[in-house]
This record gives structure tokens, C-alpha cells and sequence, in this order.
């Protein structure tokens, strides 16, 4: 790594993050019910990134697993502070949708996130092929060909862990809950 | 669990995972010992066979609503509403309950994010804060949350991106862009983002600059984001942007660029296109060197003149004096040589003059002599009998006096007499760049006045004004020049119509030159300027009495051929013909332009003013077909020279405009007139008498069309400018109350009209010989309100 480029890396990740963030809410606010699709906005923040930026040194692959790290990091800090907020009630949302689930005090998804995210950095501590696998391929939507390509492993291999470390995450959800 | 144990868990979980029961419990007991807990591996396997929302649903069920939770209130400000969001945070709209103000406020989403964004953050507020510029939104305050999210509150800007705005004042609009921009320029600061989205315009037409989110300090030179990372705008930024270059002043140039591109869409004047194409330059140091220099280009376009990029320097200069003429290129190059090399061989002399007094009488006898006397046509071989000739010549001279950078003083000098050569033979463009120039090189008294003068000759007063008193002040400290200054400050406001001021100015530059030993052509100048005052005040015996006396000392010491005495000759016409008496006008001025003709060439501006000065006094008898080709020449020729807005050319339309009306082409002199108003009312912002004369003109449109409604508004407003701006009882109060009675009494208000008619008749008649066609009307006018008056006065 040049000099520079543990800073770049700072850069890109957080490049990133505004770009998902940015397509993220654009593709809510233009459909609030639509599908998001974390490949598409990954694949769209690339293109948007990658002609506008001196990213040369990194690959697409490169990039992708940065954004993924970034995804996760954006999702699990706007649950956290969604979560936090609700349990204080101190602030309150322009979210209209949002407030009126507050008010009527029904379950929402932030808590699930947040274990998931618990359980997920728990995996690396025990395999962290494996959660980079989740990483990448639920944060960052790489296809699986993909993520062996980014990780340096066989397809099989991705399909494997996948599936084992599905299970133990989903066992790890239910255990907390 | 431990990773090892985890690891073992893997292995049998991939085992078993795609057995049945049955084949699951035959594998494990074979391959597990007696006392391996398997309760793990049965919850793996359990999950594994369910669905897993969390999962499996992909990232839908997890992504974040659009907005984030914001406080409603931030420091004294209620959040109202979300206004966008940028790379680096979001802005809300905010009131402030006891100001009942609006502010935008800006907030670091995700500060945590990395120490550098706050950092970034931090910076633009300070950049706002340093800032102080009506084109540039204002910081207000700035706070941070409980949690650590930093915020800040900053003028709320109401209007719609600058590109909404192309159309018709899309340059003007741009220049205050680039004036902010050279503003933030001036505090070393580089906005390095500027894009149509980050520069609004207000509905009053204000401009306000955005966003200096990524700007850049000059002097910071440890700042992290050079390299950075999408610190830019694609479609706006610098080829250095993208190549992760240093960034400066030229970075924002380039920007301003495309955003001038995208106001101007479609072919553009050959200028705007050298314009745009100097600030897109790939390589920075090809670019404008400053927003300041693309500015001026732009005055210059806007003004009618040649911008000062040039695609390439020489080229594109000569190739316009030779599209204008092919032959004489030819017979100039042959001249222009020996101007080269004398002006080389002066160059080397100055150099080589170690001794000041030397240079100094190099400087006054050698250069400034030669060239004076050759464009000037003391040397009657190489005199100025062509003027393309002598512009190549020029253009070469200023090439040589490039050479003359090791002596800024000499430099000036012969840049300063360049640029009066290029004035005196009406080329203002390029004697502007020249004049400019000099003063850069040195702010001297000469200097100051050569350039305040050339600013009058442009109809730039203000400019001038502030010129000429910068050298008058200059020029008492030093004591120096005193004379001259004061002469040309009198003459700056004289021509910016400021005649009371002049006055007593003149008059002391009078009093100093009339003095032993002084130059008798400096006495001449100031005489003239101050004639020239009590002309337009309308005090015409004492401005006859002035120029006859300058007359009488041009006569002596410059011959009788000499173009000032034509200048002279021309006042003492124009005198005559306020006076009403025309065919003498016409007589003096026909003197005027023999001479003119022959000294500056059938092409030059003076030539235009001496035509449309005969060509008036045939208007006013009657000459009219004579008149009107006269007239169409000089317009043609000032409008090329000044442009089409310039009041030198108003004054010819005004002309065609009388002749229109003479001829009875109603339609043709409307326009014409409308024209003369609006150019007037612009150079002299409502306050001229000239503005006067061009409504009284036009209501003499609807009088002839007996629209007597429309005329009178016209006539008072006229002799409301009059009040203002001329002495009461002044010739042309006269003229506008007799053609006011004239539309009164159309309209049948006889007492009116005959108060008006007889007022206009005493005034006229005190002035002007008995035979002038007003004294007539209104005679005729008064004969027929008591006429028609008689009938009512006997009921």
C-alpha cells in the first residue's frame, strides 16, 4: 500500500457510504415500497464513483467489498440511531410513516438488524471467511462469482459457507430473541 | 465457542446437511465420539432447513427510511423542512422565532464517519465566516449536538439555479459570479466546485454563490483532500482534478468556463467563443491567469470591443486588419519593418542608458517624438492618410514594447503613446488594452489621465471620473503635472455632463496656464473644455468668446490644416446652429470635415461627427436626401467604432431620426427616436438633457401623426429633464413650450396652450435669429388661440 492510500481507503469507504446512502433514499423516495436492491445500488455507486474519481488503484471487485463494508456500516448506524430514538423518544422524525409507527408502539426491524449485525462480527471471530462472505454478497449484492473472485476462493466454497454460516446466524437470531 | 470447535461444527454440518435423518445419525455415529455434544450441529441443521427472513429477504426489510432523525430544533432555529443534501451533509430550512428570519442550516450527517469530514465540515464554515460578499451566502452561527453532530446556520438563498437563467442578461448574471468568485480568490480561497446547482439566482436577479464545501485554501498547503477523492464535480471539474493535480485559481476559471458554455448554448460571436474556449484551455497556464482577466474580456465583449485573448496572440489580430484590407497589408509590411527596428534600436538604447537622464531624453525625444509625429502626420511620408496601415505598424510597436519589460518606466511610456495613437485613430479597443497596460505598469499622473480620457472617449464616466482624481491628487502631493491633471478632470466631468462641477475646475487650470512660459497648446486644451461647458449650459457668447480664442492659438502654432483646428471650427458651428442659424453652421463645419477627411481618413469617428454635424444643419434646411446619405455613412462608421449603444451613435440617430421625420416616414423616425431614448437614458442614468431632447423628438412623431395624447406626456417630460438639467430660459425650454402649446391646443385646452406657446416664444426669440421656423409656429400657433378663444370670451 502506497502512503496515500490507507487514506484513499478511508476516502473510498466513505465515498461510498454517501453514494449508497444518496441512492439508497433516491430510490425510496421515488417508490417507497420498491425493492432495493443491493447490487444495483453497489453496481451504480461504482459507475458513479469510478468515472468521477482517481480509483484507479482499486478494481471494481476492490471497490465492491469496500462498499459492502460500507453498506452494513451505513445500515447498522442508521438502525442504531432509529433504535435509540425511539427507545428515548426524545427526537422525533420528519418521517411521517415512521412517527406514527412510534406512536402505536409496533415492532420494528431495527432490532433484528442490530443482532444481526452482532452476530454477524461474532462469525468473523470465528470464521471470517465466512462473514466476509455475508459481508459481501448480503451487503454488497456481489454475486457469488464475485465474491470468490474478491476473497480468493472457489465458487463452492462460497456456496458452502454461505449456507453454513446462514445457519448459524440464524440460529444466533432466534437464540437472542 | 471457540473457532476450533466452530470449525469442527462446519465439517459435520456440511457432512450431514444434505442427508436424510435416518443417514445423519448412521454418519455421526461413526464419526463422533460417545460424548461430542451434538446440540449444536442439531440447531445448525434446524436453522438451515427454515427460512430466514433476515437473510433471505436480501437488504429491503433494513435499509433506512429517506430522512434521518434531526432535531426539531438546532440552537434558536426550528427546522421547517429538508432543502437538499450534499456531499457533505444535509441542509434544512430554518426559522428563527425572535429574528423571524429564515437561515439554511447545515448539518454533518454521520460525523463519526472519519475525523476528516468533520475536518472538512469545520472548513467550509470558516470559509463562510471569512467571507464577506453580497454575491456570497452568509455564515449566521454554528453549534453542535449533544451527540457530536456539528451544524451551522447560513443566509437562506430563495431563487433557482443560475442555468434557469439563460437568456438575454445571462453574461451580466455571470459576471457577478465571477466577481464573487474573484472575491473568494482574493482570500485565497479556491471553490474548486462550482456548478450550476451551487450558484442561484435570486428573483431580483441577485447571484449567491453556494456550497463551499470542498473549496480549497491557496496557502493551506497540508490540506488532505488534494488527492482526494470525487472532490469534484464530473461534468464541471478541471482536467488537474481529475488528474489529482494541484488545484488554483485556474481550477475555478475552468469551471466558470463550462458554466458560461452552458448559459450560451448554440453558435456564439467569434469573441465569446475565443472566451470560452482561453478558460477551457487543457493546460492550466493557457487558461485566463485570473478570474479577474476573464472578467475584463468580458467587459470587453459586452462593450463592443475586442476581447483580449487571443487563440493565438499576433494571428488573430492581423488576420482582422486583413480581412479588412488585402492591399494594404502589403504596403504596411514594408513600414512595419522599419518600425520593428527602430523600435529594437530604441529598446537597446534604453538599455544600455545607465544614466537616467539619458534614458529620460531617450524616453521624451527619442520614442515618444517619433512615434507621435509619425501617427500623428508630422512626417508626411509615413503619415496617417491610412489607418490600417498605421494599426499593423502599431500592433507591431506593442510587440516591441513587450521587449521594454527590464525598464517598467520606459514601457509605460511607450505603451501610454501606443495606446493615445490607437485612441487618436479611433481604435479604442486596442488602445484600452494599451492604457490599461501602462497603468499596470506604473500608476503616474500621465498614465491616470491617458487612461481617464480614453474611459470618457468609451463613455465610461464614473470610471473616468475616479481616474482623474486619483491623477489630480497624485499630481498635488507630488507637485508635479498639476496643471494637466486639473485639465483633465475638468474635461472628464465636463463630458459626463457635471458642467457646474467643471467650471470652476477649468477655470483654475485656466488661471495656471495663462501663466509666463506655460504651453500655449495646454492653455488652448483647457479653453476649449470650458467653451465647451458654457456650450452646453447654453451660455453661448461666452463659449464663442473661449473658442475663438483657442482658434487664434491653434491657428499660430499648429497651421491652419491641423485637425485641432477643425475641432475648433466644428464648436464654433455647433454654436451657430443652436443659434438657429444653419446655413453659417453648415458653412463652418464643412471646413471642419475638409480637413478631418484628409488627416484621419473617411473611416475614423471624427469624420462621422463632422457628417452628422452638416448633415444636421441640411436637415434644418430642408436638404433632406443630401442629409440622410451623409448621415447613413456616419452611423454606419460609429457604430462600428463604438458599438451600438455608445451615445456618439444616439447623436447620429437622432439625425436620421429628424431626417425620417422631415422625409415623412413616421414609422422610421419613431424607431429611430425610441432608440436614442433608450441608449441616453442608459449612459446617463435619467439625468442629461439629451434625454429631453429625444422625448421632445419623439412626441414630434405624434404630433405629425396627430396623436396629441401621446405627444404631450413626451413634450412635459421633456421640459421636466430641461428643469433639471439646463439653466431656466435655455433654447431648447423654448422649443419644447411651443411644441407643448402646439399639442394643447390640438387638444382644445387654449388657455394652457397659449401660456405654453408664449413662454416657448419669448425664450426662442431672446436667442435665435427671427427667421427660425419654431418663432414662426408659435407666432401662428398664438394667432390661432385667440382666435379660437374670441367666440368663448364673448359668450
Amino acid at each position: 500500500m502506497r502512503p496515500d492510500e490507507s487514506n484513499s481507503l478511508n476516502e473510498v469507504f466513505s465515498l461510498a457510504y454517501e453514494e449508497l446512502r444518496r441512492l439508497a433514499a433516491q430510490v425510496r423516495s421515488s417508490d417507497p415500497s420498491a425493492t432495493l436492491n443491493p447490487t444495483a445500488l453497489v453496481n451504480e455507486a461504482w459507475m458513479k464513483l469510478a468515472s468521477s474519481s482517481r480509483l484507479e488503484w482499486a478494481s471494481p471487485l476492490h471497490f465492491k467489498r469496500i462498499a459492502a463494508r460500507a453498506m452494513r456500516q451505513l445500515l447498522v448506524e442508521s438502525a442504531r440511531r432509529r433504535h435509540t430514538i425511539k427507545r428515548d423518544a426524545v427526537l422525533i422524525t420528519f418521517d411521517e410513516p415512521l412517527a406514527a409507527l412510534i406512536a402505536t408502539g409496533e415492532a420494528s426491524s431495527e432490532e433484528e438488524f442490530l443482532k444481526l449485525d452482532a452476530a454477524l462480527s461474532e462469525l468473523s471471530k470465528l470464521n471470517e471467511r465466512q462473514a466476509a462472505i455475508v459481508e459481501s454478497r448480503f451487503f454488497g449484492g456481489l454475486a457469488v462469482e464475485e465474491t470468490a473472485a474478491a476473497l480468493g476462493i472457489s465458487e463452492a466454497t462460497v456456496l458452502r459457507d454461505w449456507r453454513a454460516a446462514r445457519a448459524w446466524l440464524g440460529r444466533e437470531l432466534s437464540r437472542i430473541s | 465457542m471457540d473457532p476450533k470447535r466452530y470449525a469442527r461444527l462446519q465439517d459435520l454440518f456440511h457432512a450431514v446437511a444434505d442427508f436424510t435423518p435416518a443417514d445423519r445419525a448412521a454418519y455421526l455415529a461413526q464419526h463422533c465420539a460417545p460424548d461430542e455434544t451434538l446440540d449444536e450441529l442439531e440447531a445448525l441443521l434446524a436453522e438451515d432447513a427454515k427460512a430466514q427472513p433476515a437473510l433471505d429477504q436480501g437488504l429491503t426489510p433494513h435499509l433506512p427510511p429517506n430522512e434521518d432523525f434531526i432535531p426539531r430544533q438546532l440552537g434558536p432555529y426550528r427546522l421547517e423542512r429538508l432543502l437538499g443534501e450534499g456531499g457533505m451533509g444535509v441542509v434544512y430550512l430554518g426559522f428563527r422565532e425572535d429574528l423571524s428570519s429564515y437561515a439554511a442550516i447545515k448539518i454533518l450527517r454521520d460525523a463519526w464517519l472519519s475525523p476528516a469530514r468533520r475536518e472538512r465540515f469545520l472548513f467550509e464554515q470558516r470559509t463562510l465566516a471569512q467571507l464577506n460578499h453580497p454575491s456570497i451566502a452568509k455564515l449566521y452561527d454554528a453549534g453542535t449536538l449533544t451527540e457530536g453532530t456539528p451544524w451551522f446556520a447560513m443566509e437562506y438563498v430563495e431563487g433557482r439555479p443560475i442555468t434557469d437563467h439563460s437568456g438575454q442578461d445571462s453574461l451580466n448574471l455571470f459576471l457577478q459570479v465571477c466577481q464573487a468568485v474573484q472575491y473568494a480568490h482574493q482570500h485565497a480561497v479556491i471553490h474548486r466546485d462550482l456548478k450550476p446547482s451551487n450558484i442561484f439566482v435570486t428573483s431580483d436577479g441577485k447571484v449567491k454563490l453556494l456550497d463551499f464545501g470542498i473549496a480549497k485554501h491557496l496557502d493551506n498547503t497540508g490540506d488532505q483532500t488534494v488527492t482526494g477523492l470525487r472532490l469534484m464535480t464530473p461534468a464541471y471539474a478541471a482536467p488537474e482534478q481529475f488528474r489529482g493535480e494541484p488545484v488554483g485559481v485556474y481550477t475555478d476559471v475552468y469551471s466558470l468556463g463550462i458554466i458560461l458554455r452552458e448559459l450560451l448554448p448554440g453558435r456564439l460571436p467569434v469573441d465569446l467563443e475565443i472566451l470560452i474556449q482561453t478558460a477551457l484551455q487543457q493546460e492550466s497556464h493557457r487558461r485566463y491567469s485570473s478570474v479577474d482577466a476573464l472578467i475584463r474580456d468580458i467587459q470587453h465583449y459586452l462593450a463592443g470591443e475586442p476581447i483580449e485573448a487571443r487563440p493565438d496572440t499576433f494571428t488573430y489580430r492581423s488576420s482582422k486588419f486583413i480581412r479588412r484590407n488585402l492591399t494594404g497589408v502589403i504596403a504596411a509590411s514594408i513600414v512595419l519593418a522599419t518600425l520593428a527596428g527602430l523600435i529594437t534600436f530604441y529598446t537597446i538604447n534604453l538599455r544600455e542608458a545607465r544614466n537616467e537622464a539619458l534614458a529620460e531624453a531617450a524616453r521624451s525625444s527619442g520614442i515618444r517624438s517619433f512615434l507621435v509625429n509619425l501617427f500623428q502626420g508630422g512626417d508626411m511620408a509615413a503619415g496617417p492618410s491610412s489607418d490600417l496601415r498605421v494599426a499593423t505598424l502599431l500592433d507591431r510597436g506593442v510587440v516591441g514594447a513587450k521587449a521594454l519589460n527590464q525598464d517598467p518606466q520606459a514601457q509605460a511610456e511607450v505603451l501610454r503613446t501606443l495606446g493615445d495613437v490607437y485612441q487618436k485613430l479611433g481604435r479604442l479597443d486596442q488602445a484600452d488594452t494599451l492604457l490599461v497596460s501602462a497603468l499596470d505598469s506604473r500608476r503616474d499622473v500621465d498614465n491616470l489621465n491617458g487612461l481617464a480620457l480614453l474611459r470618457t472617449d468609451q463613455g465610461k464616466h464614473d470610471e473616468a471620473e475616479k481616474l482623474a482624481r486619483e491623477s489630480l491628487t497624485l499630481a498635488r502631493v507630488t507637485q508635479l503635472n498639476v496643471a494637466k491633471a486639473t485639465t483633465t478632470l475638468g474635461h472628464v466631468l465636463e463630458e459626463k455632463g457635471n458642467y457646474d462641477e467643471a467650471t470652476p475646475i477649468l477655470e483654475e487650470a485656466i488661471r495656471i496656464l495663462s501663466a509666463p512660459g506655460q504651453p500655449a497648446m495646454d492653455l488652448a486644451a483647457a479653453l476649449l473644455y470650458l467653451g465647451n461647458v458654457h456650450f452646453y449650459k447654453g451660455q453661448y457668447p461666452q463659449s464663442q468668446d473661449l473658442n475663438q480664442r483657442a482658434l487664434a492659438i491653434y491657428r499660430q502654432t499648429q497651421g491652419p490644416a491641423h485637425p485641432i483646428v477643425a475641432e475648433v471650427l466644428i464648436n464654433l458651428g455647433a454654436i451657430q446652429q443652436d443659434t438657429g442659424h444653419y446655413k453659417e453652421a453648415e458653412a463652418f463645419h464643412r471646413q471642419a470635415l475638409a480637413i478631418i477627411e484628409s488627416y484621419y481618413g473617411a473611416d475614423h469617428p471624427k469624420t462621422a461627427s463632422t457628417l452628422t454635424l452638416i448633415g444636421r444643419a441640411l436637415v434644418l434646411q430642408n436638404r433632406l436626401d443630401e442629409a440622410a446619405g451623409l448621415l447613413t455613412r456616419a452611423l454606419s462608421i460609429r457604430e462600428r467604432v463604438y458599438g451600438p449603444d455608445h451615445t456618439q451613435v444616439a447623436s447620429t440617430v437622432n439625425e436620421l431620426g429628424t431626417n425620417a421625420l422631415s422625409r415623412g416616414n413616421l414609422s422610421e423616425a419613431e424607431a429611430h427616436f425610441e432608440r436614442m431614448i433608450a441608449i441616453y437614458e442608459k449612459a446617463y442614468n435619467g439625468k442629461h438633457y439629451l434625454i429631453g431632447i429625444a422625448k421632445s423628438n419623439l412626441g414630434s412623431v405624434y404630433m405629425r401623426r396627430e396623436e396629441w395624447s401621446r405627444a404631450e406626456p413626451l413634450f412635459r417630460q421633456s421640459l421636466d429633464i430641461y428643469a433639471r438639467t439646463l439653466p431656466p430660459g435655455h433654447i431648447n425650454e423654448g422649443i419644447g413650450r411651443i411644441k407643448l402649446g402646439r399639442t394643447l391646443l390640438r387638444q382644445k385646452k387654449y388657455l394652457d396652450a397659449q401660456a405654453e406657446t408664449q413662454r416657448g416664444h419669448d425664450i426662442v426669440a431672446k436667442q435665435a435669429s427671427p427667421s427660425v421656423s419654431w418663432l414662426n409656429n408659435a407666432k401662428k400657433d398664438l394667432t390661432e388661440i385667440a382666435v379660437l378663444q374670441n367666440p368663448s370670451l364673448t359668450k
